[in-house]
Formats: C-alpha cells, sequence, structure tokens
C-alpha cells in the first residue's frame, strides 16, 4: 500500500465556447494515507471530479505533482483503479470477464483470474450472475460489478467518481452499505468524489471540502464501525458531523 | 418452485417456436402470393413466352439446370468471387476503419477520398478492372472487393467513434495496452456497425457481382442469365434471377443474421427492427 500525495495540483484549460482560458483546480494539496477513506465533496464546478481525472490520468495537469510513494504520475495506471458514474462496464464481456479484466491485461491465466473474479464477485453477492452480460443486470447490479472490477485488480488507490448517482435511492443505500463493509474486509485505500453530503459523512474516515478549485476544510470523521443507516440516521454525532459539512458546501 | 420453473421454462421455448414458425410464415407469404399470381396470369393474358415465361417453363428449366449440373457451376463460380471480394474487402477496410476511428488526422485527411470514391464503388470500375486483371475471376473479385470496402471502412469508422470514451478510460486504468485496447475494447465496441456495414456492403456486391458478370466471364449467374437473352431463353432468365434473389435471403438470413444475434442482440448493443 502507498501514500498518494497531491502537490500544489493545478489545473487550466482553455474553453473554446467561453474564448478564454478557464481555471478549474487552482490549488490543491493532500496527502492519502494507506488504508484510509476519503470522501471529496463541494458544490458544482469546485473541481471535484476535474481532480479525480488528473489522478487517474485521463486529462494532464497543468502544475503541481501528482505523487504515488514519492513517484509522479502521468496517464492511466493499473495501480490507481476508477470506478465510473456511467459504469462503464464492457457491454461485450460477460460479469466475469469484466471482473478478470485487470488479472487478463496483467497476464494472469484463464483459470487464476476466473478464481480471482469469482472471489470478488461472492464479496459484492453478485456469484449468481457471473454469466450474465451487463445490460441484463440492474444498475445498482452493474455498478457493484463496477466496484469489484475495480477492486480485483489490486489497486493502490481506488478513485470513485460519484458512483452511486444514477442509482435508485434504496439501491443507494444499500451500495454505501455494502462498500463500506468491502472496505472495512479489504481496506483499499479509497478517494470518494460526491456531491452527496450524507453519503460522504457515512463512507469515510475524512471529508474533504472544495470551493473553486481549493481545499476550503477537511473533517475527521470517527464514527464507529460497520456503518448501517438504521443507526446512523438516529445517530446525533452522525447529524452533527453532516450538519457541519453541509455548511461548508452550501458556504463554498 | 423448481417444477414452476422448468414448465415455465419449457411454455415459454414452445411459444417462442411457434414464433419463429409464424415469423417464417409470414416471410415465405408474400413470396408465395406472387408465384400464385404469377401463375394465373400468365395463361389468362396469353402471355407470349418471348416476353415472359410460365411458372412451369421456369420450373422445368431449373431442372435442366440442376440435371446438367450447369446451375451448381453458375452458383458455385458466384459464390466464390462474392465469398473471396468480401474477405478481402473486410480484411483490409476494418484496419483501416479503426485507424481512423482513433487518429482524426488519419480521419480528416481520407474523408474525402472515402466521400468521392464511394459514389464510384463497384460497377463503375468494371472497365478498368478487365483492363487490369482481363475478362475473368480477377476483375470480377475486384468489383466486389471493391463495392465492400468502402462501406465497410465508413461503418467501421462510426462504430469505432460512438464507443463511449469512458470505456477506453476504463480498460486503460485496468491496466490494458494500446495492443489490448484494440482487440478487447475498439474491435468488439465498433462489432455492431461493422456487422451492419458488411450487410450493407454485401448487398452491394451481389449487384456488383450480376453486372460484372454480364461483362467479364464465361461463367456465374450473371452470365447464366445474359448468354440466356441472346436464345431469348426467358425461363432461363427468370430462373436465374430467382436464384440470384434466394441466395441473397439465404446470405443474409443463414449468415448474416444468426452473426448478429449471437454477437451484437446479446450484449443488447442493438434491438433487431
Amino acid at each position: 500500500m502507498k501514500t498518494l500525495s497531491l502537490r500544489n495540483l493545478g489545473k487550466t484549460y482553455f474553453d473554446p465556447y467561453a474564448g478564454a482560458h478557464v481555471t478549474a483546480v487552482h490549488d490543491v494539496s493532500l496527502d492519502v494515507e494507506p488504508g484510509e477513506f476519503i470522501s471529496v465533496v463541494g458544490p458544482s464546478g469546485c473541481g471535484k471530479t476535474t481532480i479525480l481525472n488528473m489522478i487517474a490520468g485521463f486529462i494532464p495537469y497543468s502544475k503541481g505533482d501528482i505523487l504515488l510513494d514519492g513517484k509522479p504520475v502521468h496517464g492511466p495506471g493499473p495501480e490507481r483503479g476508477v470506478v465510473f458514474q456511467s459504469f462503464a462496464l464492457f457491454p461485450w464481456k460477460t460479469v466475469l470477464d469484466n471482473v478478470g479484466f485487470g488479472p487478463k491485461m496483467r497476464g494472469v491465466p484463464k483459470a487464476e483470474r476466473d478464481r480471482i473474479a469469482h472471489e470478488y464477485l461472492a464479496l459484492a453477492g453478485l456469484s449468481h450472475a457471473a454469466h450474465r452480460y451487463p445490460n441484463e443486470l440492474s444498475g445498482g447490479m452493474q455498478q457493484r460489478v463496477g466496484v469489484v472490477r475495480a477492486l480485483a485488480n489490486n489497486p493502490d488507490v481506488l478513485l470513485m467518481d460519484e458512483p452511486f448517482a444514477s442509482v435508485d435511492a434504496q439501491t443507494r443505500m444499500t451500495l454505501q452499505e455494502e462498500l463500506t463493509r468491502i472496505w472495512q474486509e479489504r481496506k483499499p485505500t479509497v478517494i470518494f468524489i460526491t456531491h452527496d453530503v450524507p453519503e460522504a459523512v457515512f463512507l469515510a474516515n475524512r471529508v474533504v471540502v472544495l470551493s473553486k478549485g481549493r481545499v476550503l476544510d477537511q473533517v475527521a470523521i470517527d464514527l464507529p464501525r460497520p456503518r448501517v443507516w438504521d443507526d446512523l440516521v438516529r445517530d446525533d454525532q452522525f447529524k452533527q458531523l453532516s450538519a457541519r459539512v453541509l455548511q461548508m458546501v452550501r458556504a463554498a | 418452485m423448481q417444477v414452476t420453473g422448468s414448465l415455465k421454462g419449457r411454455s415459454s421455448r414452445l411459444i417462442r417456436s411457434v414464433n419463429s414458425l409464424a415469423g417464417a410464415a409470414m416471410f415465405v407469404a408474400p413470396l408465395l402470393a406472387l408465384v400464385a399470381v404469377w401463375a394465373a396470369v400468365i395463361p389468362l393474358f396469353n402471355v407470349n413466352p418471348r416476353v415472359f415465361p410460365s411458372v412451369g417453363a421456369v420450373g422445368s428449366a431449373a431442372l435442366d439446370s440442376i440435371r446438367d449440373g450447369t446451375l451448381f457451376a453458375h452458383v458455385g463460380a458466384s459464390l466464390l468471387r462474392v465469398g473471396l471480394g468480401t474477405l478481402i474487402g473486410i480484411a483490409t477496410a476494418v484496419p483501416l476503419g479503426i485507424a481512423m476511428g482513433v487518429s482524426p488526422t488519419v480521419a480528416a485527411f481520407l474523408t474525402p477520398l472515402f466521400r468521392f470514391f464511394s459514389v464510384l464503388a463497384g460497377i463503375a470500375w468494371i472497365p478498368i478492372a478487365t483492363l487490369w486483371f482481363g475478362y475473368g475471376f480477377g476483375a470480377i473479385v475486384f468489383v466486389i472487393f471493391n463495392a465492400v470496402f468502402f462501406v465497410v471502412a465508413y461503418n467501421t469508422l462510426l462504430g469505432v467513434r460512438t464507443i463511449p470514451h469512458t470505456l477506453r478510460n476504463a480498460a486503460a486504468s485496468l491496466g490494458a495496452g494500446r495492443w489490448a485496447l484494440l482487440t478487447e475494447v475498439l474491435l468488439p465496441g465498433a462489432l455492431p456497425n461493422i456487422v451492419t456495414g458488411i450487410r450493407t456492403g454485401l448487398g452491394f456486391a451481389w449487384r456488383g457481382l450480376i453486372a460484372a458478370e454480364m461483362i467479364a466471364t464465361n461463367v456465374g449467374l450473371g452470365y447464366m442469365l445474359f448468354v440466356a437473352r441472346d436464345f431469348y431463353r426467358t425461363e432461363v432468365i427468370v430462373f436465374g434471377m430467382i436464384v440470384i434473389g434466394v441466395l441473397w435471403l439465404l446470405i443474409d438470413r443463414l449468415l448474416l443474421v444468426p452473426l448478429e444475434r449471437a454477437t451484437i442482440e446479446r450484449w443488447g448493443m442493438v434491438r433487431r427492427a
């Protein structure tokens, strides 16, 4: 497990519609410890998705550094797994082959990567769906596949870009509970982007509040685990933390 | 639960096979109706066989050509040319289409050429093809190749462009290199359009084949039609036309449609109209 560091990270790009240079991320510094779960919240346009895309290597950064264990990263790579809002499953691959894709890219033989994929599918309660195609699954099930596909590749950091934004509210709560459970079992390092404050607080060890391309504040979340919604909706500490973060986001 | 499940499975399978039988009947019925009208009209208006043959005359022309083996020689020659030309067309068009889909520079440079040549694709090349390859096999295969190539390349380009960019990002962040991106994402992602291109292209090729065979050879279905004309053998001409149409339906139903079913429909990437 490695430490991820953002050092004075910035992104400026030319917006052809505005006809001007726009700065999406001004100056962001952040250290993420191995096994930490960080939620990044902020209003639309605060630069949270831009930051995630830079860490993932999908877009280049304009200034500063992104360091994984002290080494700068450029371009996408398997040590940084990504879970997409749109799921981004391969429609032409079965669920099993989607989850086994990362190991396949590493040259893991077929029998071994099927074993790995089955193990991770079991973790998400999806063993029965192994041989189905993504279009045969509900949105919630597709995103479970998206999460374990990224995990099965054993990344140093798991980057999640509003992964539960496009599923219904009930399913979202179930997925959040499952994610905290899986995180407790496997302890991956997670950076979770969301605009949903209760979701951010529910999942994370630490919530980072962004505003206009800068880090506004950070809030440690020391709620006990395992976390389940039935308990936390009535929990005073959870309510206070959520209210505090929400205030920051609204003022941002 | 188990029992109801399997009963349900069996009855839905039954419904499906009844449906597909009904579908086949619906497909054949209009063709049979056309033959019935034909059979009624010829004696009714006392049509001269030099203008249009009777059903019976066409039937005996069919039997003759089957008995003396000429039908199989013509069909075999035609299918070989179409098959080879199409294969060469696909093998060259798909890589080019993918290169165009991946590189905007390549696409920008080649697009005007594609616009220009796609209107010329196929039979306009027959005269110069016969100069290059002589009368016969090479010239006809070239015309087929030409008809298939532009349609398949253009559809492959469209297919690559319609692949959501997040799928490429997903593959890259799971460790896919350039080659894996090509074989695991771009090719399967473009496949629905490639299959559409092959269907359209084969349709062009089939028409181009008949035209080319009328001019540039001494065997094949097009030649069979053309020679029959010299002897006023309308029953042979009409029989040849029926063979051309039926062969196309068979190629489409037995080859292309199952290919679509087995791949892209299963993946939920297209819904068949």
